[in-house]
This record gives C-alpha cells, structure tokens and sequence, in this order.
C-alpha cells in the first residue's frame, strides 16, 4: 500500500492527466476491485484494496498511467472484464488497478488482409458484433464470452470452443502494441500473419498476466463468416462411453469447430433418456456441402459407438448454454473451483481415477454432481472437473496442498498445469513442477529485462525469485 | 430483519460466491460508465463491503447506490437469478431508514410528494387540468365499475397529456363507462418506492388505496407502467380486491371485442417495452396484440425486445440523478430503434414517452416516439372506418 503523502501525490498526478473522473479512490468504488473470481483466503476478502483505479481511454493514458508508477515505485495491475479465476487481478501490494475497459474501440477492419485492430479493452462479444456487420469472425468462444475482454483473452491465453477450427487467441494475434514498464511504446512488428524477420514478440505477452507490460492494441486474424452452421448432440450411458465417440472424432480427419465429453446428473431437459450419463456434442461451421458431409460422418461414428442423437431444437438450446453455463454457476453451488489441466489422453483415465480416488479424499472434498468428468474435443484437451473446496479447519491451506497434489498429478503424467486460466497466485507456487529451473531463471531474466523494479503485476504468475 | 433486507442479504452474498460479471453485459448504466461498482456486480460488492463494516456509506456509496435503473436487465444475463435490482432498492431502503439523506436531486421529489401529493411541485387542482374538455367523469360510489387511475405524469405533464386524453376518448369510443378521480388522486408512490423512502411511502400507498376503494370501482386502468407495477406488486392485496388492468391489456379487451376497429394503415412501427411494463409485470403480448390488429400495420421487432429490451434511461431516478447517463442510454435505445427503419416508436409508459422523445430531439431524430392510446386514437382517425 502507499504511504498517505504518495497516495495523495499519485491520485493528483493520475488526475492531472486522465482528469478526476477517471481516477477512482473512495472505498466504495474500490471494493469490487478488491478481488477477481479467485478463492483468495476466506478471512482476507477485504485486505486488498488497491490505492487508485485509474481508467485511461488510450495509449497515451496508459503511458502518463504508467510513467507515474515507474516514478513512485508503484504496482499496476492491468484489468480488462476481470473474469479471471487465478487470482491474477488482486492488488496484493495495493497500487493502480488499470483498468482497460474504457479502451473499446475498433481501430481498424481490414477485409481484403482479414484482420481487425482493436484497443483492448473491447469485449469479445462487442467485438465479433461489429466485426459480423463486415461479414467477418474472430470465432473466439470462451466461457465468459460477455464480459471477456480481448485484452484479458490474451494475458491468459484463453481458450475457445471453437478452437479446433479457428484455434484460440494465442493463433489469432498478429501484433501487438504494448506500453512497456518504462511508458514506452512497443509495437511487436508488423500487422501480419507470418513473417521470418524479427523475433516473435508477440507471443511473448500472450499469457503474460500484465507482468511485462500493458497491450493496448492487438491485431487480430478474422475470417469470413460461414455459409453454414451445425452441431450434434448425442447421449450416452456415461462418460467413458462418450469418450468413445470423442476419441474416435480427434483420430480421424473430420474438421470440426470444437466439441465436449461430459458426464452430467440429468441431461433429459434435452430430451436424453434418464439413464444416460454421458454427453457428447461438436460442432460444424464451413460450405454448406462441406458441414453437411461433416455432420453425416460424426453422426455415423456416434450410431457406432452406442450414442443416441438429440433433436435439432434440442441441439441448439444446448449449444447456446455454453456462455450461460459459466454465469451464475457458483452462486448456484458455494464454493467450488475448477481444473482446467491438460493431461495427455492415453493417461486420462488415470488422472481421473488418482484425482478422485486418491487426491480429493485426502482433502475430504469430491467433484459437484455432474461436474466430475469433462473433457474439450480437439487439439485443446483440457480434462476438467468442478470440486467443492475443503471445509473446517486450515480449510485454504488444505485447498492450496490439493492444488499442488493436482499439479504434482497432471505434470507427472506429461500435461500441465492449467490449460486457460493461467497461473495468477492459484498457481504460482507449483510452476517449478511444470519449469525446470533454466526455464524458470529464463522466464525472471526476461521479466527483469522489461520490468527491472518489477512494478508490472508484481507477485502474480512467476514463483518468488530465488536468491 | 424483515424479508427484503434478508433477501439483499442473500443475494450480495451469493454474487460475492459467484463474481462472475455476466450482469455486466447489456447493464445500460454499466455500459455507459465503465466502472465497476457501477454495476449489479460491483454495487453488490460495496453493499457487501458496507454491511460487513469495511466500507464506510459515504456521500460517494449513496450515490452508486442510486445509480441502477432497476430495469432487472441483469436477471436475464445472471443464471442464478439474483433479484439485483430488489437489492438495490432494499439496500436504497437501508441507507435512509439508518438516517442517510436522500440524494439532494430525490429530496426535492419527495418534498414535493409531502406537500403537494405529486414529485412534480405542481398544485392538486393542476391534476385535472388535462380534463377541462371532457364532459364531468368524477367517479361516483357505487355507479363506478372502472376507474381510471391516471397517474401524476400523465395528469401532470403538458406534453404527456395527450395520453390519458386519448384513452378517455378511446373509452368513449367503445362506449365504456367509467370515472376519474380527478384533483382527488394521489401519486401511487412509486418514485418514493424506488429511492427507497419507505415511510413516505406507506402514508401515500394508505391514503391513495382508501381512496381507490371508496370508489368501489370494480377495475381500475392506468396507462401508466410504474404505477400499473407499484399497484399490482406493492400494495399488498389490492390486486385481490379489484381487477387492476394496464390500459395495454384494457384495450386489447376492446379490439379483439370488435369495440374499436383501426382501418388499414402502411405504417411501420416498432414497439419499446417499458421495464415496469415488461420485465417487472411480464406484460409483453397486449400492446402488440392491439398494433397487430391495425390491418396492414407492420410491426419490427428492435435487435434487443421483450425480455432483453433495453431500458430508456428514465427509471428509478437515475434520470434525475445521472441526467447525462440517462439521455446517453436513451439516445443508445433510439439508434436501435431507427436501425428497424419503423417511422413509429409506440410505447406504453410516460417516462418512456419522454425520455425517449428528449433524445430523438436531442439528435434530430425522424423517428416519432408515442404512447400506445394515443396511436391507437390516431389510427382510428386515419379514416372514419375506425369508429362503430
């Protein structure tokens, strides 16, 4: 926290600048700043206040933002829907919360080079609205669809849906513009797809939780919009068995937007026969001709292994759940946390079997009903789960040791930590099981070459340093 | 703790489980600030914050407090379905019963509610001033079977007036019976409602519904969405004892009866739903049903409709309070209608109406924006057809 003399200094320069509206310091303005979506420990929900919130509306603001914290010594922690799960947006050390979500327009559309430049603070909804009235795409799908900003997309390396097709916002960005710890511009390179020049700095600030700087621009590949659209649904005994058909669907060479494995409580809201546990669905987007063999195809391998195909209407509601699947879900369920780890498929089942047979009862906690198996079709195989956090006593500590034994767990089997959500502070203390050292050392020499007084979301993705 | 302040509880402690922010989406204040805590998500942080002690409800906190329309727009973004909006007003209800002033903008309203019966400092006789033309209509005990509630709006607006005139006449037209109150009504409360101001309320909502029922009206009408809410949700068994009818669903009555029958018409209209009408009251059919009876009528649904329309702007007085925000919400509302071609706004409130009509003048706007009597008055002129 900043001392009262820096705390009036600061709020004085930033508004000198930015003008008072767009300087935020009375509590009841900083309190739905205090946290993101992460369990941080129960008894500190009100410790972290940041200093100031300031809310610029362009490049140069961020600059001015950004040279008064270098001056003082001052954390910034970059912000766009502020969706994050891992902790990454709590102002552990007070400081500025920059928050980009004034910085929403569209700069540029370039239809005949298919891309679009944005300021980053534009949601991905905002953002594929305008683009389809150029008849264009960014096709990223996340969770949190609605309030996502593209800016926070990229610092966590988001995942879509849509991935197998269109691949996620780490394989959409083109360039980036970036305002650097010492308010200096950078602009990565130039607005291209590929180019052999250069080294490839862009993707150095995909996942980089705003500790190496603040995007202010992205460049970002679109596409034209689809002739047609479509989408299975099928029905299964359990999830093994829909994985059968998952299986089968990523070794064959049908070209799919994304799908999903799961195992769920009920699924007859959706016309599945009670018994059936398991659920598959995949989606199709392309020519008419080219969805329509596509959708003839899946739909032969589901017949093959067992699964009963929902109706068309059915179909559609369900796909159209997704985004509304993540609203709301925890005020629905108390605490709870999800996995999103990436486990090499031929050890699924063995992840499972140790996650729940072995890890969670230690902890005396277990996976919410419908919630224990799932797992994203495609190149991006997160094999997820939602669990309820330990209870009683040292109930966060327990919550942190089960983090590390799932880490210990996946990164044994060859996966990863988290495939989407980042590291923030839910998994900063276990890096070192997914980074050899050198890795580590490397990762703290690059961000002490572009942050040296580590003012730049300080404390969050990198383990402490060592001495 | 009594049941509202209980369930305020609930909610700012379930949002705080959650935090997911998907409120945030289409949230008309949100989108036009860009802060957080001014939104449902965020306002229920600080109301969280505030209750635990760890935020003091300082000049700042009261006005985020009042800066929520309460359109529930959010209700259909949130899966849980957290009644944000009765938060809000229980929380707006908790600030002034522990003795935090009213912002300065609602005090004046409310003074004005004490002194004259009505927000908007205009004497009682000037109630009846927009039926000097109509033949004598004061309702009479016992010969009263429906009553016309007009609302202080309405009665009181020189530039609304032609709304309840325009029922009246439509009544007429269909050779209903019924009375007015005239500089005997009484504001039904809703604005000291929403800002939280409850023991106002209370000596309004007793006097106002002895009255209503001395008329011994066996169904009262209003044209007005907020005090059609108010009246049906916030006067405990009123709705019991008489049938309470927005003037949406009276007419519908009197079109699909054959009473009032508008000849052909080309025009294109589009049709704005008032929160109070629609996502409070869940009154979506009745006003389309009369503009789909108007033969050759074509009615274009705007991108965001029914459940998920957006509010003008005018609610909950945040169009006292945050005067810029309002208009910027309402001019957003306006573009979305215009982008439906329709030369016809038709809506069913009078804060819509007015709020809507600001900024279409605000923006030279050719876009007409008007109530749903008065089209409906208007439709039946367009040729002589429309009369029995």
């Amino acid at each position: 926290m900043m001392d009262k003399q820096t705390h009036e200094l600061v709020r004085k320069k930033l508004a000198d600048v930015l003008g008072e509206s767009k300087v935020l310091w009375r509590r009841a303005d900083l309190a739905p700043y205090t946290k993101d979506t992460y369990r941080i420990r129960f008894e500190e929900e009100y410790k972290y206040f940041p200093d100031v919130v300031a809310l610029p509306e362009s490049t140069s603001d961020v600059q001015s933002i950004v040279k008064i914290a270098s001056e003082h010594n001052v954390p910034i922690i970059p912000k766009g829907g502020g969706s994050c799960r891992t902790g990454m947006l709590v102002p552990i050390h007070g400081g500025i919360v920059l928050d980009t979500i004034k910085m929403n327009k569209v700069l540029e559309v370039s239809v005949p080079n298919l891309y679009v430049t944005v300021q980053t603070g534009i949601t991905l909804k905002e953002l594929e609205g305008q683009l389809s009235e150029h008849g264009l795409a960014l096709n990223q799908e996340q969770g949190s669809f609605r309030m996502a900003t593209v800016g926070g997309s990229i610092s966590t390396s988001g995942f879509s849906r849509k991935h197998q097709k269109y691949g996620t916002i780490a394989d959409r960005v083109m360039s980036l513009e970036v305002v650097l710890a010492d308010g200096s511009v950078l602009r990565t390179g130039p607005k291209v797809l590929y180019t052999s020049t250069g080294y490839r700095l862009h993707q150095l600030f995909i996942g980089s939780e705003g500790t190496l700087g603040v995007i202010t621009e992205a460049t970002l590949r679109v596409e034209p919009l689809p002739e047609a659209k479509d989408a299975l649904l099928a029905f299964y005994d359990d999830f093994w068995a829909a994985n059968e058909t998952a299986q089968r669907v990523m070794a064959s060479c049908v070209t799919f937007t994304g799908g999903e494995a799961f195992g769920v409580e009920d699924a007859t809201e959706y016309g599945a026969p009670a018994e059936k546990k398991g659920l598959f669905y995949i989606g199709f987007e392309g020519t008419r001709g080219e969805v329509d063999a596509q959708v003839d195809y899946v739909r032969r391998m589901v017949k093959e292994t067992g699964g009963v195909l929902a109706g068309r209407d059915d179909t559609a509601r369900f796909m159209d759940r997704y985004t509304i699947q993540w609203c709301g879900a925890r005020a629905l369920t108390g605490y709870e946390d999800p996995l999103t780890t990436y486990v090499p498929m031929e050890r699924m089942r063995e992840f499972y079997n140790k996650l729940y047979g072995e890890i969670m009862p230690r902890y005396d906690t277990g996976p919410l009903p419908g919630e224990k198996y799932s797992l994203d079709v495609g190149r991006y195989r997160i094999v997820a789960g939602r669990y309820h956090l330990p209870k009683g006593e040292k109930a966060w500590e327990r919550y942190q040791m089960m983090l590390r034994d799932i880490a210990e767990l996946a990164t044994s089997l060859g996966g990863s930590i988290s495939s989407c959500h980042g590291v923030g502070l839910a998994h900063r203390d276990n890096l070192d099981l997914e980074y050899s050292s050198v890795a580590l050392d490397t990762m703290w020499a690059i961000k002490n070459a572009l942050d040296p007084k580590n003012i730049m979301n300080p404390g969050k993705k990198l383990p402490p340093r060592r001495k | 703790m009594d049941a509202e302040i209980e369930e305020m509880n609930k909610v700012v402690e379930m949002c705080a489980f959650c935090r997911c922010g998907c409120c945030k989406d289409e949230c008309p204040m949100y989108s036009e600030i860009l802060e957080e805590a001014i939104s449902p998500k965020g306002r229920n942080f600080m109301i969280r914050a505030i209750l635990r002690g760890e935020v003091e409800p300082d000049e700042r906190a009261i006005r985020i407090a009042y800066s929520c329309l309460l359109c529930k727009r959010d209700e259909q973004s949130c899966t849980a379905g957290l009644k944000n909006s009765e938060a809000t007003e229980a929380f707006r209800r908790f600030l002034v019963e522990n003795g935090f002033p009213l912002l300065r903008e609602h005090g004046l309203m409310a003074k004005s509610l004490e002194n004259y019966g009505n927000p908007w400092q205009e004497s009682k006789a000037a109630r009846k001033r927009w039926a000097k033309d109509l033949k004598a209509k004061k309702a009479v005990t016992g010969k009263t079977d429906t009553l016309f509630y007009v609302g202080c709006t309405f009665a009181l607006d020189r530039t609304l007036q032609d709304g309840p005139r325009a029922l009246a006449r439509l009544m007429d037209m269909a050779g209903e019976s019924y009375g007015l109150l005239l500089e005997d009504e009484l504001c039904c409360g809703s604005t000291v409602k929403r800002i939280g101001d409850m023991k106002l309320f209370e000596k309004l909502r007793k006097e106002n519904e002895k009255r209503l029922l001395e008329t011994g009206a066996k169904r009262i009408v209003t044209a007005c969405a907020g005090c059609y809410k108010t009246l049906k949700q916030d006067y405990p068994g009123l709705a019991k004892k008489v049938e309470l009818l927005h003037s949406s669903e009276y007419l519908e009555r009197l079109v699909k009866g054959g009473k009032l029958k508008p000849p052909k018409t080309m025009l294109k209209v589009t049709y704005h739903d008032p929160c109070h009408l629609g996502r409070h009251t869940s009154i979506y059919d009745p006003p389309r049903n009369i503009l789909r009876a108007i033969p050759g009528l074509k009615l274009i649904e705007m991108k965001n409709s029914r459940e998920l329309a957006r509010c003008c702007g005018g609610g909950a007085g945040v169009k006292t309070a945050y005067p810029e925000i309002s208009r910027k919400a309402a001019i957003k509302r306006l573009r979305e209608a215009e982008r439906t071609g329709a030369a016809v706004i038709v809506t069913s409130c009078p804060f819509c109406v007015q709020t809507l009509t600001a900024a279409a003048e605000s923006v030279g706007s050719k876009t007409e924006v008007v109530e749903l009597a008065v089209f409906l008055s208007r439709s039946l002129d367009a040729e002589d057809g429309g009369r029995q």
